[in-house]
């Protein structure tokens, strides 16, 4: 159908008309707080949610409007809100529809402020977590209590790579009418749109891939619209009235968006980890550009993995599109294009060995991001899992001697010949 | 309506689609026309000729200056230069302030003159100077009051009566005090040049210009070469701009009633040697800078006695007070014009206008007037 | 609110207020496969003012038991059917595509509930393309396919929304997505067999609003010129830049025109 535009078309043009005002092409950087209503009633009504329209930035914005309605279109989701950070829409999407005495079953291996946010922060509310070993998928089920309201997971672990059995997860889910949502970073709707596999919505961290070029920070939550809300009990703040407005209930008046929705009034204006104009115009420049991006992340980490396998100072390299990765059946089928453009090996001399070769590279830069147009390298053991106690580290995956690469957009013979000096001083190291 | 109601409300409407009260940034090259008949319709094509960000700035500047049009540039200088090229030919002569900004006159000497054109460098706070550089193809005089960094005065009506009876164009580089304080178009000037870098910005975020013209006829003229050569100001400097300018009048009239206090102290200071400020009664000009405009401005000079090396050491020593290029911000900033802002002018030239090697400039700006009179004098200790 | 019609459970949203039925009412009919979530800021809109709002999910569809209904009259029947159950008359029934035609056939056969219609991006008849009907059948998901890419105009194509953040074309397709393949089939034969069109429309007097698309590629020009020359005086307002799903499209204008129709001709307190 020709009107169901492709993947780099809808990056390009979703969710923007063309401005109304002036004709402008691109996207109008709306940096303002408020909006001015010709009326009371306009001003009212608009808030009511009887018509459509923007009061205040910390609750919606025409530019932050765009870049939510492209994510939302891109994944495939019905509705999308767009947040300060990745952490912001994790904690926004979870505080949604889990309240005290709530329970998320997790994977163990994702993304350290993830790990923390259940571990550490939710507890604190009287919302627990079990966390399950990516490949145990029968670990998912029984770690299912009475009081479980959401499975978590990530499709592409952080950092160990394993792959997570969306479809197989989304069963369990399924089963027990608990939602199934998904840190989709690693591979974006590009890779993968999970809402396919049976995931119920995703979060990313956009400041990654999707932005591309490390310029901005920023979250987003994306509904998939298709949970069933009203067949369960168990989520009254989706079907339960809400009392801000006027004993709205969300499920049934919004249906395929109302997990959107209650974000969207919740959230976004109690909490307001809302999404800068400024930002969402820098996202949406990157998004632009992410199949183009994307192609050539992953060509560059072809090139790159068959480089460090047949290194003579690599001890070992991990990622799912290599045959010897546990993964990589999985790999095969959710992420045809390729797993991701994230690969860990381990330098040859372990830990000693690892910090010369991170310290002597110079076009990769050292730090704690992923997804930028810039190759980046990091040492997770001491930096992003630093936080984490020795028993879960090794349960996430994470080996000492362990380097997290991210591959950029620079000549992948570039990249290489930088390793080379990089390896050259690790092996000084481990000769001595 | 009032000044303080105009800096705020001119230029800027509701926008029609969404309600959002601030004009948005309109960061966009181009514009998507309805059909090849309605070509323009909505007054744009292409964000060089004309972006809607840039014109609320330029339908507030207009505005506040009360001109008839205004263009507004990448920089101060691109503004400057659009003047120039928009009123001067090969052949042609035009008379500039020889106390001009440090950049005006580089772009007089090293580079409009490799195009033909001839300049004067008069004193213009002696009308008697500016009649006596009248040449036949004189063109435009270009006079700015006070000047930087001597602030020396020029009596913006009578220069404008010079350039009436010789069929001139009056340009007033109107940067330092602004049309808040000085109303050039009413002393009867005819073009406005401003450095919105400077108090319009008012914030050190921006870098930009603008020239407001009193007739349609010379904004045309001015408006054809911004077009036409496309220094034109961004969409983002623009909406900043817009910010900053709703608070003019506040922050030149706080700065300044800081810079009277800060010119009284280092009067009265025993290092001191000598203190430069239209707002004192010691400065030569105080009567027509006080006739002329209604503030004094938030910039003024000093000299340490001791000279150049007292008033390095005074500049590497003093706190709070930031050494720096730029002016008008509300960051306190201190500048050495004769190594910073004027290194450009010949040393004899230099000293010809007074600006002596010793001269410290001071662009006052928001910070309590106490902590910035207190680290002065503690630098001056130090001396 | 849930209600039983004939020992079937019926979903009606009230636009976030209790139904109150001794207040102007106003009905919102919903077309092929879709649901009450297409009403969602008009119904909210008019709950809000003092009117007794009812958006209806037809039966088989979302949260309203099944089976479907089989045929345009006994979609009308149905509505009377509800109207009788919760006791209620002067309806201003607000209809879009299909539920224009069950709007028609019911306001023509029970004319004394009735105070006003309103009728959106419509014809007399809506004959169905016989591939869509076999999509329908068989391959469902390339019948939605369809259906939003001609029902939907530029905006929903880009996936924007009434609300910011929400895309309308992912909405429609999860909606309808879940009235697969039974009851979208066996709407789209009900407006295909449906001939009392002209009939109907000849007998209806009182209040008569048209609400037509400049870009519809549904209901075609033809058709909706039929309809509206054999209404009794209808009011008639064409949105030149909007497509089939108009409601969702243009909002606001929508809203003004239902607004000042419904405020005028169905006064509340």
């Amino acid at each position: 159908m020709s009107r169901f535009y492709h993947f780099d078309t809808i990056a390009l043009h979703a969710g923007q008309a063309v401005d109304g005002e002036f004709g402008a092409r691109a996207t109008p950087i709306y940096q303002t707080t408020s909006y001015v209503f010709p009326d009371t009633d306009t001003a009212s009504s608009t808030f009511n949610l009887e018509r459509s329209g923007h009061v205040y930035s910390r609750i919606t914005n025409p530019t932050v409007g765009v870049l939510e309605q492209r994510i939302a279109a891109l994944e495939g989701g019905s509705a999308a809100v767009c947040t300060a950070s990745g952490m912001a829409a994790t904690y926004s999407a979870i505080i949604a529809i889990l309240s005290q005495g709530d329970h998320i079953v997790a994977s163990s291996q994702m993304y350290g402020g993830n790990i923390s946010l259940m571990k550490n922060t939710l507890p604190r509310f009287g919302i627990t977590a079990s966390f399950v070993d990516p490949m145990d998928i029968d670990g998912f089920r029984a770690a299912v209590q009475d009081n479980t309201r959401l499975i978590y997971g990530e499709l592409i672990g952080n950092p160990g790579l394993d792959i997570l059995d969306l479809e197989a997860i989304a069963e369990i889910a399924g089963e027990h009418q608990i939602p199934f949502m998904v840190d989709a970073t690693f591979n974006m709707p590009y890779l993968c749109r999970c809402f396919d596999y049976g995931v119920n919505m995703t979060i990313h961290s956009v400041t990654k891939w999707m932005g591309g070029h490390g310029v901005a920070i920023g979250g987003v939550v994306v509904d998939g619209g298709n949970f069933d809300w009203g067949a369960t009990d168990k989520y009254p703040t989706i079907t339960e009235p809400y009392a801000p407005f006027s004993g709205m209930n969300i499920w049934e008046e919004f249906g395929p968006s109302a997990f959107a929705t209650r974000i969207r009034c919740e959230a976004m204006r109690d909490i307001g980890a809302s999404m800068a104009p400024m930002t969402a115009f820098l996202l949406l420049q990157g998004l632009e550009t992410l199949s183009l991006r994307m192609d050539k992340h992953i060509s560059s980490t072809k090139v790159l993995l068959e480089y460090l396998q047949a290194h003579d100072q690599v001890a070992w390299v991990n990622h799912p599109d290599l045959p010897s990765h546990s993964g990589h059946e999985l790999a095969l089928k959710y992420l045809p294009k390729g797993a991701g453009s994230i690969v860990s090996f381990g330098v040859k001399g372990g830990r000693e060995a690892g910090k010369p070769f991170i310290e002597n590279v110079e076009l990769a830069s050292h730090l704690a991001n992923v997804g930028d147009a810039k190759t980046l390298i990091i040492h997770p053991a001491t930096t992003t899992h630093s936080r984490i106690d020795a028993e879960a580290l090794v349960a996430a995956g994470i080996t000492e001697d362990m380097v997290r690469l991210s591959v950029g957009l620079e000549n992948v013979e570039d990249i290489k010949a930088d390793f080379e000096i990089g390896f050259r001083a690790a092996k000084r190291i481990s000769d001595t | 309506m009032g000044f303080s109601t105009r800096q705020i409300h001119a230029g800027v409407t509701p926008d029609p689609s969404t309600g959002s009260i601030l004009t948005p940034i309109y960061q966009s090259t181009t514009y998507v026309q309805k059909s090849v008949d309605e070509y323009l319709e909505k007054g744009y094509s292409y964000s060089r000729s004309g972006n809607p960000t840039v014109k609320a700035l330029e339908l507030k500047l207009a505005d506040l200056e009360g001109g008839a049009g205004c263009a507004a540039f990448g920089t101060g200088m691109a503004a400057v230069q659009g003047v120039m090229l928009a009123f001067l030919n090969a052949g042609d002569h035009a008379i500039i302030s020889d106390v001009a900004y440090g950049g005006t006159y580089r772009l007089c000497t090293k580079v409009l003159s490799r195009f033909g054109i001839d300049f004067t460098f008069a004193d213009t706070s002696k009308p008697g100077e500016v009649v006596a550089a009248v040449r036949e193809n004189t063109v435009l005089i270009l006079t700015e009051t006070p000047a930087n960094p001597t602030m020396k005065t020029s009596d913006v009506a009578a220069i404008s009566k010079i350039a009436k009876a010789n069929n001139l164009v009056h340009a007033v580089d109107n940067t330092f005090l602004t049309p808040y304080f000085q109303r050039v178009f009413e002393l009867g000037a005819d073009i406005s040049i401003h450095s919105t870098t400077k108090y319009m910005d008012g914030h050190n975020a921006t870098v930009g210009g603008a020239v407001i013209c009193k007739t349609q006829e010379l904004h045309d003229k001015v408006a054809f070469i911004q077009n036409s050569t496309g220094s034109i100001m961004s969409p983002q400097v623009a909406w900043l701009t817009l910010q900053g300018c709703k608070t003019l009048s506040v922050r030149m009239d706080q700065q300044s009633a800081n810079a009277m206090a800060i010119a009284q102290f280092l009067e009265s200071h025993p290092k001191v040697e000598q203190v430069c400020y239209p707002g004192l009664k010691s400065f030569a000009q105080h009567e027509l800078a006080s006739t002329q405009a209604s503030g004094y401005g938030a910039m003024l000079w000093f000299e340490v006695k001791g000279g150049l090396v007292a008033g390095k050491r005074l500049m590497d020593n003093v706190e709070l007070w930031s050494l720096a290029e730029n002016l008008g911000s509300v960051e306190s900033l201190i500048t050495h014009p004769v190594t910073m802002t004027h290194a450009d002018v010949e040393e004899a030239e230099r000293q010809r206008v007074g600006i002596i090697d010793g001269l410290v400039r001071l662009s006052v700006g928001l910070e309590d007037v106490e902590d910035l009179i207190s680290a002065l004098e503690e630098a001056l200790e130090q001396v | 609110m849930y209600f039983d019609i004939k020992g079937k459970k019926v979903f009606a949203t009230t636009g976030g207020k209790p139904f109150d039925k001794d207040q102007p009412v106003v009905i919102f009919l919903h077309g092929s496969g879709l649901d009450h979530t297409f009403w969602g800021l008009h119904s909210r809109f008019f709950a809000f003012r003092k009117y007794a709002v009812l958006v209806p999910d037809l039966p088989g569809h979302t949260h309203s038991e099944g089976p479907s209904l089989t045929s345009i009259e006994a979609m009308a029947d149905w509505l009377n059917d509800v109207a009788t159950a919760l006791d209620i008359d002067n309806i201003s029934v607000v209809a879009h595509s299909m539920g224009c035609l069950t709007a028609l056939e019911y306001a023509s056969r029970f004319p004394t509930r009735i105070r006003s219609i309103s009728l959106i991006t419509s014809g007399l008849a809506t004959p169905v393309n016989p591939a869509l009907i076999e999509a329908a059948e068989n391959r469902p998901d390339v019948a939605i396919a369809m259906m939003l890419g001609w029902g939907f105009g530029t905006a929903g194509h880009l996936h924007q929304g009434p609300i910011p953040g929400n895309s309308m074309l992912a909405g429609g397709l999860k909606v309808m997505g879940g009235n697969v393949p039974e009851e979208l089939a066996t709407d789209l034969i009900a407006c295909d067999t449906y001939g009392s069109g002209k009939l109907a429309a000849e007998k209806l007097r009182g209040p008569i609003q048209v609400i037509l698309a400049g870009k519809d590629r549904m209901a075609p020009r033809k058709a909706t010129a039929e309809l509206v020359s054999h209404l009794h005086e209808p009011e008639v307002h064409v949105i030149a830049g909007s497509g089939h799903m108009l409601p969702l499209e243009v909002p606001d204008e929508c809203r003004k025109l239902l607004k000042n129709f419904i405020f005028t001709n169905n006064t509340s307190s």
